[in-house]
């Protein structure tokens, strides 16, 4: 990934050829990977994994690289821009090619099922949770995700997560007085 | 008073009996706002929108974790086929045309039906225009007939070299043979 910050963007979105070629071949891995897990659940086999890439090349250079010209190097690095735009083209093929010819018993039932929501929702009263004690919550309750993990994705310590968790937990008990004696039941 | 006491919950417990309680749906979160809080650029209040869009979205919070999995390790190679297929997308000929092109380029251009990347495309239209000039100019030529003739006379030549050829072939036989 080292490669890939180092690409002159500028020439990259005025058409150069050879920068495109080492954007290419910079960013292929990245791409590869994002768009085999994000098409791990789809069961499909490597001409699509192919084409999906090939779509994610596609829009990047469409229309004069327009999309490429949106990406602000001072907001995120590359790589992860990428890796998001790459994981939404990836289910942007999805979609398509299931629309195009995938007979509708061919699609896995879980594409077709409506998600409970009714789990995933929550009254919490407002405020009473950071957005941050949510999310963490529910990756380690909803998710059933290791500590670790979430401490990598949010870029802070396991430490940070467990106090994070702790203090929520807190404030949600003392909200709804769960482990209050006096309050008698 | 009651002697009962509640028996206290778990937390896992306690979050998913709070669970079923209707919520707003979540917001929509740009790839670059996405990008930015999964590389921990934003600031808690910048970053407070998107973590209550991914909280509130299980497929947002899946990506983002797998995201970050994928961005936190070595990756394997790409395959060639993959790395070959994108370079051709960009050739060399784009890449002039982007930067000026010929009077027809620029025509082409300023139709705007052939915007983006598409090398195929744009090569189709030039060869389909190409044999529309050169049509054109072979019926102005004096079309097809008059190749034709013309094909017909060369043929008539070429026919009476070959008989020429042939008889002095049989003459060169006749005195071959007899050992001359």
């Amino acid at each position: 990934m080292a490669e890939l910050n180092q690409i002159d963007l500028q020439a990259l979105t005025r058409g150069d050829k050879r920068t495109w070629d080492a954007f290419v071949l910079a960013a292929a891995p990245l791409i590869n990977a994002v768009v085999r897990r994000t098409l791990t659940s789809y069961r499909v086999g490597e001409d699509d994994v192919m084409d999906a890439a090939q779509d994610v090349f596609v829009r990047l250079c469409a229309q004069d690289f327009r999309l490429l010209k949106t990406y602000d190097p001072a907001r995120a690095g590359l790589p992860t821009w990428l890796s998001v735009v790459a994981r939404s083209c990836a289910i942007d093929h999805m979609r398509r090619r299931r629309q195009a010819t995938e007979p509708i018993d061919d699609v896995p039932e879980a594409f077709l099922g409506v998600e409970d929501r009714h789990v995933e929702k929550l009254k919490i009263p407002e405020g009473l949770l950071t957005a941050r004690q949510v999310l963490i919550l529910k990756y380690l309750y909803d998710e059933e995700r290791d500590v670790v993990e979430v401490a990598r994705l949010l870029s802070v310590d396991a430490q940070t997560i467990r106090s994070t968790h702790h203090k929520a937990l807190l404030r949600l008990r003392a909200h709804f007085r769960e482990d209050d004696p006096g309050d008698g039941g | 008073m009651s002697t009962e006491r509640r028996t206290p919950r778990s937390d896992k417990e306690l979050w998913r009996s709070l669970a079923s309680r209707p919520e707003g749906v979540p917001a929509a979160v740009s790839e670059m706002d996405l990008a930015a809080w999964l590389d921990g650029r934003l600031s808690e209040e910048a970053a407070a929108p998107i973590e209550a869009a991914v909280a509130a979205d299980p497929v947002l919070r899946r990506a983002a974790l797998d995201l970050a999995d994928i961005l936190g390790k070595p990756l394997p190679p790409a395959p060639g086929r993959m790395v070959v297929r994108a370079r051709a997308l960009v050739d060399f000929e784009v890449a002039r045309e982007a930067s000026g092109g010929g009077p027809f380029g620029k025509w082409l251009s300023g139709l705007r039906l052939f915007a983006g990347p598409r090398p195929a495309l744009r090569q189709g239209v030039m060869a389909v225009a190409a044999v529309v000039v050169a049509t054109g100019g072979f019926m102005v030529g004096g079309g097809l007939g008059e190749s034709l003739a013309q094909q017909r006379d060369d043929y008539s030549a070429t026919e009476s070299a070959y008989v020429k050829t042939t008889a002095s072939n049989e003459v060169s036989a006749f005195f071959a043979g007899d050992g001359i």
